[in-house]
């Protein structure tokens, strides 16, 4: 009896962690979604999403308040994503080059800020997290209320998020302009819709969420900040956008998939099997490599994605 | 008084004068028609009236008043709609939420699909416009997607439509329907200008006719007071030529290209079986409306892409597995349609042009040195005889005209004497001249006993030179048919739009 009550405890508490480590894979992944399906390839959302840890912990740090710790990630996030808007729309220059270079141009800056403000300290600085919510009623649920219904904010937040981007992407006008504008922006200027504006309001939603999902590795699951602490998250979300297609729900689902696998291999390390750590580190990422094997063929992808649109003179 | 007034529109682009002082009036419930060459400046007098360009000077008066569009959307709101000559449709997009595109309706910004279903229903209804509402563009014909466009224009109250050749892509059938829709447009009031390099179009349709040259005005006529005669002189300073060579054919027994049982991708039907023979001394030509597999079938001919199934025999000997260059050396002569991305390297001036496909080849070169005296004495002497206007061997090909270009791929591919000509759209995008200068060589070949394949979504051009028709359909060959006095235009449409024909082979 014990034993089955041990096994159930450590699946409930498998699923939770594997939820929560999905969390800041589908808000960036959400946040790539509006971007890229307006036709906007922004490879930086590891710099957005790193910068969106930095500004949200310096935040935190400095005023002991979750609060501005969420908003400053949601700014940390947004500058990293102007810049890119800036670069491509503004001046033309390829979105790839452009992403690759705020990766390491948000690597930099954290890094270095972070060394300035703290210098070489041993202790880690803190900084305060969030504390599960437990929704009464539901939480009583056995087995789900545990998973679902004692989680964080951002937990419920991304589930928020998911239903929001949903309506807006396959029930509203909106939804339609950006597929449009990413599929042929040429015909949608034709009609009148401002494809710039359109692509400036899809890099915002790109930028908060990933900073959003920045903030959350600091803010909920660790409480500290270091050096790469995205260590490539930003990558696998761009994987997870992929692989669900840039559907809110598909995004959620693959998110889950990798965040299962993240959240297996802390689990596997602590068993003790005498294999190097590093081995179950890779797991997340050998997983995002598996399944996009799966996806092989199925591309969908805009028809002017990674292109800027110009109006041309002749 | 005149629904709309161009006057005196002047626009200059670096370098070329594109309208020089144009002027056009069009009348409430008018067809009208904007006849020129290619780079007439038809195209860009339409692009200013609709605010895609801003003109350098001229005045532009619309019901009474002086206007300017901005843009395309200023344009729309006023009453103006233009169908572009390359659809400005979202192929991802449903037929409805194309034709609300950038609207703000009630309930905004939910969607509101069964009202819009049911006003694009009547609308189509009034005008005679079939289409299916909820159907994805990227399921539709060309013709099903020009109806999808016009009534996009409808839909947003368009008093007056511009359309950019607007026949250039429709089967004979499709045609005449579109002939229906623009009496009906006409009846309901709505004027319309089409831009066109069409005669015969011009005179079945329209009321008047504005032709422009080198970006000016030549005359304005009324249609019901002119002939083709006439306005071909307008147009390009002569009559259209005839090709009546046909009769002189050289039958001959012995083929230069066979086909048999060719399939590509049997999980999408690119193509499936297809199978004919082009004799010597034949001009075969493959009609269909583009994007059937013609592309792709030219690709398998020239072993750019390998067929899954069926043989290709050039000159006698199966081709199946042979390289672009083997096939090259058997006879293969390819002729592509798309000139600035496959046919040409734009950057590199003529000479290098000439000899892309021979320059590892005596005499051009010798153990790996090519020899620029031999290669400039062959291409001035190329240039001579295909008479290519270019001012020097060394100017970069991207400067050439388009008819020029293309005269520089004709002398590459035919000079080195091949046995079997593959020329898939050699006409596209040239202007009258060059077209009937392509046109006559390829014949003048045919004389001379080689095998032409001419693969042409343009029907007249087919009709015109070819011996023997082919009609593809979604990757199938669905008839062949004699070339002659008597041949039924109408059944060609029908396979075009994937009835089952016959097929004849001798």
């Amino acid at each position: 009896m014990a034993e089955a009550g041990t096994v159930l405890y450590y699946i409930v508490t498998l699923f939770a962690a594997s939820i929560r480590m999905a969390v800041p894979l589908t808000l960036a992944g959400l946040g790539e979604s509006f971007s890229e399906r307006s036709g906007v390839l922004n490879i930086g959302l590891e710099g957005i999403m790193l910068s969106g840890a930095f500004f949200s912990f310096m935040a935190a740090y400095i005023t002991q308040s979750i609060i501005v710790g969420v908003i400053f990630g949601c700014f940390g996030g947004l500058l990293i994503s102007m810049i890119h808007a800036y670069m491509s729309f503004k001046c033309y220059v390829d979105q790839v080059i452009v992403g690759i270079a705020l990766n390491f141009f948000s690597l930099g800056l954290t890094s270095f800020l972070f060394m300035a403000y703290f210098g070489r300290t041993t202790t880690v600085p803190q900084c305060p997290v969030v504390k599960p919510i437990r929704i009464p009623l539901l939480s009583d649920i056995p087995i789900v209320g545990d998973v679902l219904f004692n989680q964080d904010i951002f937990v419920y937040f991304m589930i928020f998020a998911c239903f929001v981007s949903y309506i807006i992407l396959y029930k509203t006008v909106w939804g339609t302009n950006i597929d449009a504008i990413g599929e042929h922006p040429k015909a949608a200027d034709t009609v009148g819709l401002n494809v710039k504006k359109t692509r400036y309001i899809t890099a915002i939603i790109n930028g908060c969420l990933g900073g959003l999902g920045g903030a959350y590795l600091t803010l909920a699951l660790l409480g500290f900040f270091m050096e790469n602490i995205t260590s490539g998250k930003g990558f696998i979300a761009l994987v997870v956008v992929i692989l669900g297609r840039r559907h809110p729900f598909g995004v959620l689902f693959a998110a889950l998939l990798v965040g299962a696998a993240e959240a297996l291999q802390y689990r596997l390390q602590t068993l003790g099997s005498g294999l190097p750590s590093q081995v179950f580190i890779m797991l997340p990422y050998v997983v995002t490599v598996i399944v996009l094997l799966f996806s092989i063929g199925k591309s969908n992808d805009p028809a002017a994605l990674g292109i800027s649109y110009k109006r041309s003179s002749r | 008084m005149p629904n709309l007034q161009l006057k005196d529109i002047f626009k200059e682009f670096p370098g070329v004068i594109a309208n020089d002082n144009v002027s056009l009036t069009v009348e409430k419930g008018e067809i009208h028609a904007l006849l020129g060459e290619n780079g007439a400046g038809k195209t860009t007098l339409m692009n200013i009236l609709y605010g895609i360009y801003t003109k350098d000077v001229g005045t532009i008066i619309w019901k009474d008043e002086e206007v300017s569009f901005k843009s395309p959307r200023d344009a729309i709101e006023s009453g103006i709609g233009m169908v572009h000559q390359h659809f400005m449709l979202v192929p991802t997009l449903s037929v409805a939420q194309n034709i609300t595109l950038g609207i703000k309706d009630k309930g905004y910004p939910f969607n509101n699909r069964k009202k819009v279903v049911k006003d694009i229903t009547e609308l189509s209804k009034k005008y005679g416009l079939q289409v299916d509402p909820t159907q994805l563009i990227s399921k539709l014909s060309v013709g099903a997607r020009q109806r999808v466009e016009i009534l996009k224009s409808l839909y947003r109250n368009a008093e007056l439509l511009i359309l950019d050749e607007p026949t250039a892509v429709l089967t004979p059938q499709e045609t005449d329907n579109f002939f229906e829709i623009l009496k009906k447009l006409k009846k309901e009031g709505h004027s319309v200008i089409i831009i066109t390099h069409r005669i015969p179009e011009v005179i079945k349709i329209t009321d008047k006719v504005t032709i422009l040259k080198d970006g000016k005005n030549v005359a304005t006529v009324k249609t019901s007071e002119t002939n083709e005669n006439e306005l071909s002189n307008y147009m390009i300073g002569r009559s259209l030529k005839t090709f009546s060579s046909r009769e002189e054919v050289i039958e001959s027994e012995d083929n230069g290209l066979v086909l048999e049982h060719v399939g590509l991708n049997k999980k999408l039907k690119t193509l499936t079986d297809i199978s004919f023979q082009v004799k010597k001394g034949e001009i075969f030509g493959i009609a269909g409306v583009d994007g059937n597999g013609q592309k792709e079938l030219a690709e398998v001919i020239a072993g750019i892409r390998k067929p899954d199934s069926g043989t290709i025999l050039i000159a006698g000997k199966n081709m199946n597995r042979a390289s672009f260059k083997t096939r090259k050396k058997a006879g293969l002569a390819y002729i592509t349609d798309d000139r600035h991305h496959e046919g040409l390297v734009l950057d590199m001036n003529v000479t290098e042009n000439m000899i892309l496909k021979d320059y590892d080849q005596e005499p051009f070169s010798k153990k790996s040195i090519i020899n620029y005296n031999v290669v400039r004495e062959k291409t001035e002497q190329r240039i001579k005889d295909y008479d290519i206007k270019t001012p020097g061997v060394k100017t970069p090909i991207r400067l050439l005209s388009g008819g020029n270009q293309q005269k520089v791929i004709i002398a590459r591919e035919l000079a080195v004497g091949p046995s079997v000509v593959l020329a898939c759209q050699p006409t596209r995008g040239l202007d009258i001249g060059a077209t009937e200068f392509v046109r006559q060589i390829l014949i003048n070949k045919r004389n001379e006993g080689l095998s032409i394949l001419l693969i042409s979504a343009d029907l007249e051009e087919i009709v015109s030179i070819c011996d023997r028709i082919a009609v593809i359909f979604e990757g199938r060959i669905v008839g062949i048919v004699k070339n002659g006095a008597d041949l039924d235009l109408n059944k060609i449409g029908l396979m075009m739009a994937g009835h089952i024909g016959e097929t004849v082979n001798s």
